[in-house]
């Protein structure tokens, strides 16, 4: 199995010269089987590119069925759909698979961002087909070749991350997930921190037992390090991760390639590589390789030297 | 008066290495005059440039304010709302200026984007800065001090968007993004709107070639954003609003071609570029 990162941004895209090496579209992984299929997970702004390249590949066959997996539908990760050209072409299907938190229905969440206000062409009216299928932490399904396990995470209105196994080789995406210990967040605003109550102690402790059990022994693992660990002391309750709770997490699931992703806008090439250098330190200490997610990196899953990991 | 592009791309941002001299993010346009008045037109990503500017000096304390007119709500022209600094700071008095629109408030749209579901914000009402949403009339006066803005509609596919001249220091600029006039050509309401103004600042999204194929988008082409600043009589002319496919070199080649067919001056937006009116 092989992944591609189109957008490793998290909360909205990053254009300009300071972020040219790490890229600055939003949140976008391709991974592709041995066999060439494919699943799309996110569909921030790096979707637009590789719809582009998909819809290409298409042009004989038609009838070709997409798969979107989604961790939740905050803009950052949602944005890129009204670009993915695939939805443009008869003849296709396109089934995002998300969680539904609150909400009624999954295709009036994320097709409400299509509402005219919002956007000229409405997802209903596009000549593609869109299902959607709601995914629960804890179930798995296999969609083709790849066998999909949701796993609950830790962010505002619910997010989930996926744990994904084909040919023999895994890899899982954590984000967007706070750490399990400061705050448990729910479903309403918070301007600062909530202490936890005991109830929901209990629901962090399981939670994170539960990723640690769903990330063992996974060969590479992407996860949401928005934060550098002063900014999360100051920003604790916007339910992110640094490096250090995720190299926490990674160690006790015995995980030993970690991919550092979801950066923050402010962090440009230079604050990268230096995150980058640090971590790439830390990680070996502990025995997990750290890279930084870069815009059009791709990486092997179950490869014990990945040349991504060159620190 | 002055005016900044913060933002000058349509539909969709545009990171990486090839959008590095146009720029990549999406519609956001600042209007000063001399004396010091700031008007701010749409909150496309480029707002968040203009933020760290701002939040430097007095927005930073909380005593920063702002009038926005939105063109429309289109996402690339609100996308940098729940990004806006200023936004999170008590004191300071933001306004949004839009027009009516039919069914649903423009406060409702807002609130929708900002929802739950699609941002930790929850809702206008946790912006600590206080945000006044304000509907008004196309073809009357909107308020906004240190400024004349006079509106119309402006056609956008099956929809419409708010064109607006903006007046100061004896100086005007006509913003009009996001526009396909009919083909037999502009309203005579645009007509008057955008007459003799000191700068155009016209959609271009396309290409004369790329048009073709795109007809019916909402948006102009080089070619007819040409014949809108000649027939209105404007001094100089901005193409705005490019497209995502369009990288600096494609840009070269659109500007080239633009100059050799216009009798009016023309420049594409640059994101970044301070252009004095």
């Amino acid at each position: 199995m092989h992944l591609t990162f189109w957008g490793v941004r998290g909360s909205y895209p990053v254009p300009g010269a300071a972020t040219v090496r790490y890229g600055g579209h939003t949140s976008c992984v391709e991974l592709r089987s041995e066999s060439g299929g494919c699943l799309v997970i996110d569909a921030g702004t790096g979707l637009r590119g590789l719809g582009q390249k998909l819809a290409q590949e298409a042009r004989d066959p038609g009838g070709t069925t997409y798969n979107l997996i989604l961790s939740h539908v905050h803009w950052d990760h949602i944005q890129g759909l009204p670009f993915f050209e695939p939805a443009y072409i008869g003849d296709t299907k396109i089934v995002v698979h998300a969680p539904r938190a609150a909400a009624k229905e999954l295709r009036l969440v994320i097709g409400g961002i299509t509402r005219h206000e919002f956007f000229p062409v409405a997802l209903d009216a596009v000549p593609a087909d869109f299902e959607f299928q709601e995914v629960t932490p804890g179930k798995a399904f296999d969609i083709d070749e790849f066998t999909v396990l949701p796993i609950g995470l830790n962010h505002p209105f619910g997010a989930v991350g996926y744990r994904v196994d084909a040919d023999g080789s895994s890899m899982a995406y954590v984000s967007d997930t706070a750490p399990f210990d400061r705050m448990l967040h729910k479903q309403h605003f918070t301007a600062g921190v909530e202490e936890p109550n005991s109830d929901d102690l209990a629901i962090l402790s399981e939670m994170r037992a539960n990723l640690v059990q769903s990330l063992r022994r996974v060969d590479t693992v992407i996860y949401d390090t928005h934060f550098t660990k002063g900014e999360y002391e100051q920003f604790t309750h916007w339910g992110h991760s640094t490096p250090d709770h995720a190299l926490e997490i990674c160690h006790e699931a015995g995980v030993r390639q970690l991919v550092l992703y979801h950066h923050a806008p402010a962090h440009d090439d230079d604050a990268m590589d230096k995150i980058a250098e640090q971590y790439g330190v830390r990680g070996k200490r502990m025995a997990i390789a750290v890279c930084v997610a870069r815009e059009a990196m791709t990486l092997t899953m179950g490869e014990a030297t990945n040349p991504g990991f060159g620190v | 008066m002055k005016i900044r592009f913060w933002g000058v791309r349509g539909s969709c941002a545009t990171p990486g290495g090839r959008y590095l001299r146009y720029g990549g993010n999406t519609t956001a346009i600042e209007v000063r005059s001399d004396s010091g008045h700031r008007i701010l037109i749409d909150l496309g990503t480029g707002v968040t440039e203009l933020a760290k500017e701002l939040m430097a000096a007095e927005f930073g304390q909380g005593k920063g304010v702002l009038p926005v007119l939105l063109t429309h709500t289109h996402v690339d022209h609100i996308q940098g709302l729940p990004f806006f600094t200023p936004l999170f700071i008590r004191g300071n008095s933001i306004r949004i200026m839009g027009r009516e629109l039919a069914g649903v408030s423009l406060k409702e749209v807002l609130q929708d984007q900002l929802n739950g579901h699609y941002s930790p914000l929850y809702g206008l009402e946790n912006l600590a800065a206080g945000l006044e949403v304000q509907t008004l009339k196309t073809g009357a006066s909107w308020p906004a001090e240190g400024f004349e803005v006079k509106t119309e509609l402006a056609p956008h596919g099956s929809t419409s968007v708010v064109a607006c001249r903006i007046t100061a220091d004896g100086k005007s600029v006509v913003i009009m993004t996001d526009v396909e006039h009919a083909p037999e050509g502009i309203s005579p309401e645009l007509t008057e709107l955008a007459r003799d103004c000191d700068l155009l600042v016209h959609d271009a999204m396309f290409s004369d070639s790329e048009y073709a194929q795109r007809a019916g988008w909402g948006h102009s082409s080089v070619g007819s954003a040409i014949a809108v600043a000649e027939s209105v009589g404007a001094r100089r002319l901005a193409l705005f609003h490019h497209s995502p496919d369009s990288s600096d070199e494609h840009l070269d080649m659109i500007v080239g071609q633009a100059t050799e067919s216009s009798s009016v001056a023309v420049f594409a937006a640059q994101e970044g570029h301070d252009v004095d009116i």
